[in-house]
This record gives structure tokens, C-alpha cells and sequence, in this order.
């Protein structure tokens, strides 16, 4: 993978239409989406780089912006591509995941409960109350 | 090495309870499975490149995902993309775990509801082999759920509810709709080959935990200890038919495609509601055990949709099981003045880390996340939704079927499958209706937006109806034990007998039916009819 042809100016104008800074949160570009983190969605994806590397030819010297939106509406597998790089690279930084509150998917093993929750505080007792809910079956096919 | 006293085509679910049962009873089994076992390193739960990877050596479409088990499927004519994993443990391994008994009126709906067909049992001749395989397979859930005749449930305590479950429940308690703790088919401590779950909520992409009783970890190391001759990378090209008429066992191609025969005095098909049908169609000359002309039709795949509501709370919605916290029955059975006949059943799931907030699905392209506003509604969603998936029975069409196809062949040059299918009139309608009422459920459990996801066709986890059940041989493929009319040593055990789809996931039932074929083969051993 020649990583340096890839036109990262051109993929940072994009990125951060896609993803701006705002809300006290870093643009695309700001947070190494475009750079390091693009690199490690590239090394498990390798099925984007073809697209991406296409679509980002295609977008040099064009606004940004209307780029986005041109791909959006007329290329919908080449945004596709764009939009799961970009993302997939903003949400492999640690601080942008510490920003929003994700930790990934942590490992939280159940802790068994007797009685359960929903039969200590009665919330499932009025489904019990209510009774059956389901059609028998009829007398002629129970034999 | 002689020859088994039974052959099985297909290593999922139905073909792992089979091979277990019938080794119990000192069968020889052997199994040709066209995939592998599946790479568990693979799985990427644990690690922050998870929701970039897990689509793909775990995608779901056989024609992305494109394995070494994987036959091309045609379904440019058809509504809804069928969905399965080509490996040992079936699609197991991919399932969500959602473990649904059917209830009593999905075995009598032409005589409840005029339409469709019964079946050749009853709720209540099926439920002791519910109970077993339950034990077997290691399903967690709680007894007496109302909307099921009473009996003993699973032999594990539920998952826990969740904040977004209890969040509902309170909700439906007040609605006064039913709901219940969910039944996985995930284990809630050790049990058997399964650790206890750890809530990753990644159970659709393999679970790299052994939490999920999937039947490549609950059953075939067990059966293969015990004797079950599984072989992989086994493609079965067709069935080897006699003059007689009788079968007797297979002609499969290995993973450097040598040709090998394997012959049997029986032959059992466990190979899914389109893989059954097509080897089936692919073998002597033109269709095998097809006299009904039934065989690949009345494909029954379950459209399916949800619904997201969006909470202010942190709910942590990316965690939990993937699986089902709770589930609502509460409009399954008919009520005509709704304008459809049948129902669905609803599934409480979480919604996924930060990539998948930003998806088309479920959330709708109208809703695109990108731009000005994008960390808002990042914010909004990640955490602080949940959703409603919504399985809708199909009836059955003979219109709507599985053929082989004529242009597209696998790797091996044998013809790939083709799927005809329309979502039909009264699916829509129901999907409509249901979508509705979860909606009503969502913003009662204090939701500040619902969402209903967009019809998408790559839905068909499901795959159903193909070589139908039943007395006649005019008008069914299998007798009420699963043997072929045609060919008396010829079985089909799973998901394609099945004469109506029901609205629930289907592998208990697959299951417990293949749980009960194989006790009647084994206590009929004795005239059972078969070469030499």
C-alpha cells in the first residue's frame, strides 16, 4: 500500500465538512483521522483504499463541500467509503472516544441477582396478573 | 473406512442436534460441511477497530462475504436479501440469540385464521423437545412467560433487563402490554462450553467471548468426541440416486476440488431453506423428491424493521446483549380489524458504538449525521437510544421460491441459487402497524424522538418453507417425520419443512424439530428402507 499517494489534503478538506470542529469537539482533520488513524483503518480495511483513492482524485481542486455533496447524491458506494474512513479513522482516537463517552465494548460480566430486579420491586407482576395472552390450541388438533 | 449409517448434509443447527442425537444412540454419522469452522481470532469485540472489521469475515451476505463455504445467490428478484453463515455452526454463529419458541397458534393457522396451512403437530406435542433442547444448547429466559402455555423453561436466569428494558417494561406495565425477560440463547454463567456473557453486545458479528451458544461450541466438539465424522470444506455437488430410486449418499468436491463419493444407506439434508432446495434441484437430472413440484417453493423469509427511540438518559446503549433484553408478544395473534392476519414479535436491542450512530440504518439517510450538526447528534444517539426489532411472519406463496440459477456458478462450477421473492400485501401492512405501536411503546417509555428504520432488503436471516411438511404428498415435500414422500430414505430436517413461518426467530423451533425428526428415524430404524 503506497500510502504516500494518497491526497491527504484533499481527504482533509473533505473530513472535516463531514466532521467540523464544533460542540468542543475536534474537526476530522484535527483529530489525525486523515493522518495515524486513517493509516490503522486502512491496515484492516484495505477494501477502502481503492475507493477512496479514486474518489479523492476525482475531488482535487474541487470545493470541498460541494464535493461532499455531489458524492453523496451521485456516488452513494464512494461516500460510502469515504464516510466509513473518516469516521471509522475520528472514533480510533482514544481522546476523541474519551470526549464522547465511549470506551469501547468493554467486557461487564453479569452479576447474578436473587431475586431479580424486576421481581423485587414487582415490575413484572402485572404481565403475571394479567394472565395468558396467547390463542390455545384449538380442541380439534389437540387430539 | 465403511461407509455411516447416516450421512448429513450441513453442519448449523438441525444438522448439530441431528448428529448429537443419533450418535447418542450408536449411529455412525458422517457430515459434509461445504464451509469451515469458523476463525474466532476474528472476532473483534474487544478491540477499538471492532465496528470496522466485524462486517467483514463475519459479514452476512454470502455474496460480500464471499467464504470458502459460500455459493453465489441471484436475488435481483427478490424483495429481501437472504442472510447465512456457510460453516460449521450455521448460522449460529452470526445469530442474534434470540431464542423464541413458537406459540401454540403458529402450529394452526389455516384453522385459526384461514390462511396459510397447519402443521402436522401441535405447541404442545413440540414443547418437551423445547425443554431439551434448551438444556442442550444452554438458553437463559424465564419460565411461565404469558405468552405461552405454562411448563418449564431454561435452564439459565435471564440476561439482565438493562436500563433501556426496564425503561420499557415500566412503560408497557402502564400501556398494560405484555413484555417479558428476553430468552437468549446466551449463557448467564458457565454452562457446559459457554462462559458467562459479558455484555459486549456483539453477539450479530460472532462472539468472541463463548458466551453465545452457537453450535460450533455447543455441539460439534462434543459430537465429534463422540464419534460424528465431520468433514469440512465438503461440497456437495448432488445427491447419489439409484435406480431404484432410492439415495444413496453424496458426491462432494474437497477444497482442491477432487470429486468424492460418500455413500449411506440414509441421507438427512440440514443445509437451510435455500442450500436444501437447491441441492435437491441439483440432483437427478432436474429435482429430486420434487413430484409435488414443491421443492424451493413457498420461500418464507420474514421481513423485518425497527424502531429507535431516543432518550435523554444514558442508557449505555452500546453495551448489553445483542440478544434481546425483553420482548413483547403483545400483537402477534390475529386481529383482523388491524387489516392483516397474523403478527410479529419484538426484540429490545441495543444500538451500537459511535460508527454505527452514523449509518444509513437504522436511522434513515433523511437523517444523515454529517456536517454542522454532527457531534449534537452523535451525542443524541450514542448511549441514549434503543430499538424495537420487529420480526413480521410472511405466509406462504408459492410464487415466492428459491430455483437454481442458470447463469451463476460457484467456484466449483456448480450452479449457484437464484430467489424469487415479493414482500407481500399483508406484511407490508403489518410491518406498518407494528411499526406504529412500537413507536407508541418507545415514546410511553419517555423516548423524545422515534425513528422508524427504512425498509431494507438485506433482512432474511430467516429462511423458510422450501420443502414443505405435511400428510400429502401432493402437496407437501416431507411426511410429518421430515422424510420425503418420494424417496423413503431421503430426509429433510430443517427450516424448509416448516409450513408456515410463524413471526419468531426461528432456530429454536428448527431445533426442537430436528430434535423430534430424529427420534422417529431412530425408533423407526427398524423399517427404515435403504440400498443394500
Amino acid at each position: 500500500m503506497s500510502q504516500g499517494a494518497l491526497d491527504r489534503e484533499t481527504l482533509a478538506g473533505l473530513a472535516d465538512v463531514l466532521i467540523p470542529a464544533a460542540d468542543g469537539m475536534p474537526a476530522a482533520s484535527e483529530a489525525g483521522a486523515t493522518r495515524e488513524w486513517l493509516d490503522e483503518v486502512l491496515r484492516v480495511r484495505e477494501d477502502l483504499e481503492s475507493p477512496l483513492r479514486g474518489l479523492l482524485e476525482r475531488a482535487r481542486g474541487a470545493d470541498p463541500a460541494g464535493e461532499v455533496e455531489r458524492l453523496e447524491r451521485e456516488e452513494p458506494e464512494a461516500f460510502e467509503a469515504l464516510s466509513t474512513a473518516v469516521a471509522g479513522a475520528y472514533f480510533l482516537n482514544p481522546e476523541v472516544r474519551g470526549l464522547i463517552g465511549y470506551p469501547g465494548q468493554e467486557a461487564r460480566p453479569i452479576e447474578p441477582e436473587d431475586p431479580p430486579d424486576y421481581e423485587r420491586d414487582g415490575l413484572l407482576a402485572s404481565v403475571v396478573e394479567r394472565g395468558p395472552i396467547f390463542r390455545p390450541t384449538p380442541e380439534s388438533r389437540t387430539g | 473406512m465403511p461407509d455411516p449409517d447416516v450421512l448429513i448434509v450441513g453442519a448449523g443447527p438441525s444438522g448439530a442436534v441431528t448428529a448429537k442425537r443419533l450418535a447418542e444412540d450408536g449411529f455412525k454419522v458422517t457430515v459434509l460441511e461445504q464451509g469451515d469452522w469458523p476463525d474466532y481470532g476474528r472476532a473483534r469485540a474487544p478491540h477499538p477497530d471492532y465496528e470496522l472489521t466485524s462486517g467483514q469475515y463475519w459479514a452476512w451476505d454470502p455474496n460480500v462475504r464471499r467464504g470458502p463455504g459460500d455459493y453465489p445467490i441471484d436475488e435481483s428478484e427478490s424483495d429481501i436479501i437472504a442472510l447465512m453463515w456457510n460453516g460449521v455452526g450455521g448460522g449460529t454463529v452470526v445469530f442474534a440469540a434470540h431464542w423464541q419458541r413458537n406459540m401454540p397458534s403458529d402450529f394452526c393457522v389455516r384453522t385459526l385464521d384461514g390462511v396459510g396451512d397447519d402443521w402436522p403437530l401441535s405447541y404442545e406435542e413440540l414443547e418437551p423437545y423445547y425443554v431439551r433442547v434448551e438444556r442442550d444448547w444452554g438458553v437463559s429466559g424465564l419460565a411461565n412467560d404469558t405468552a405461552f402455555p405454562p411448563g418449564e423453561g431454561p435452564p439459565m436466569a435471564p440476561v439482565p433487563l438493562a436500563p433501556m428494558g426496564r425503561r420499557v417494561a415500566r412503560a408497557h406495565n402502564e400501556l398494560g402490554w405484555h413484555w417479558w425477560p428476553a430468552p437468549n440463547a446466551i449463557a448467564t454463567r458457565s454452562y457446559g462450553a459457554l462462559k458467562p456473557c459479558v455484555q459486549r453486545a456483539t453477539c450479530l458479528w460472532a462472539c468472541a467471548d463463548g458466551a453465545k451458544a452457537s453450535v460450533d461450541r455447543t455441539y460439534w466438539p462434543a459430537n465429534t468426541s463422540n464419534g460424528v465424522e465431520l468433514i469440512t470444506r465438503a461440497r456437495v455437488r448432488r445427491l447419489l440416486v439409484r435406480a431404484d430410486g432410492l439415495v444413496d449418499g453424496a458426491e462432494y468436491l474437497d477444497a482442491d476440488g477432487r470429486e468424492h463419493v460418500q455413500r449411506a444407506p440414509v441421507t438427512i439434508l440440514c443445509a437451510n431453506g435455500i442450500g436444501t432446495p437447491r441441492l435437491l434441484l441439483l440432483s437427478d437430472d432436474g429435482g429430486l423428491a420434487n413430484s409435488s413440484g414443491l421443492v424451493g417453493k413457498r420461500l418464507m423469509l420474514h421481513p423485518f424493521g425497527t424502531v429507535t427511540g431516543l432518550f435523554d438518559e444514558q442508557l449505555e446503549s452500546w453495551q448489553g446483549v445483542w440478544g434481546q433484553h425483553i420482548h413483547s408478544l403483545e400483537f402477534y395473534e390475529t386481529d383482523e380489524a388491524r387489516g392483516f392476519v397474523r403478527g410479529a414479535k419484538w426484540g429490545l436491542q441495543p444500538t451500537g458504538g459511535p460508527l454505527s450512530m452514523t449509518r444509513p440504518y437504522p436511522w434513515g439517510a433523511e437523517n444523515a449525521v454529517w456536517g454542522e450538526g454532527f457531534h449534537r447528534e452523535l451525542r443524541r444517539r450514542l448511549g441514549h437510544s434503543a430499538m424495537w426489532g420487529i420480526i413480521a411472519e410472511d405466509l406462504p406463496e408459492e410464487s415466492n421460491l428459491v430455483a437454481l440459477d442458470p447463469e451463476a456458478r460457484d467456484d466449483y462450477g456448480i450452479p449457484g441459487a437464484k430467489v424469487v421473492y415479493t414482500n407481500s400485501e399483508n406484511s407490508q401492512r403489518m410491518m406498518a402497524f407494528h411499526q406504529e405501536r412500537a413507536k407508541e411503546s418507545l415514546l410511553a417509555a419517555g423516548a423524545y424522538d422515534v425513528i422508524v428504520a427504512p425498509f431494507i432488503d438485506a433482512t432474511g436471516w430467516h429462511i423458510l418453507g422450501t420443502c414443505k411438511m405435511g400428510d400429502d404428498p401432493a402437496s407437501s415435500v416431507v411426511d410429518p417425520w421430515g422424510r420425503t414422500h418420494d424417496v423413503p430414505n431421503l430426509y429433510v430436517f430443517d427450516g424448509s419443512t416448516w409450513p408456515t413461518s410463524s413471526g419468531m426467530n426461528p432456530t429454536a423451533t428448527i431445533a426442537a424439530m430436528a430434535l423430534r425428526f430424529t427420534e422417529h428415524l431412530i425408533e423407526q430404524r427398524r423399517d427404515q428402507k435403504g440400498p443394500g
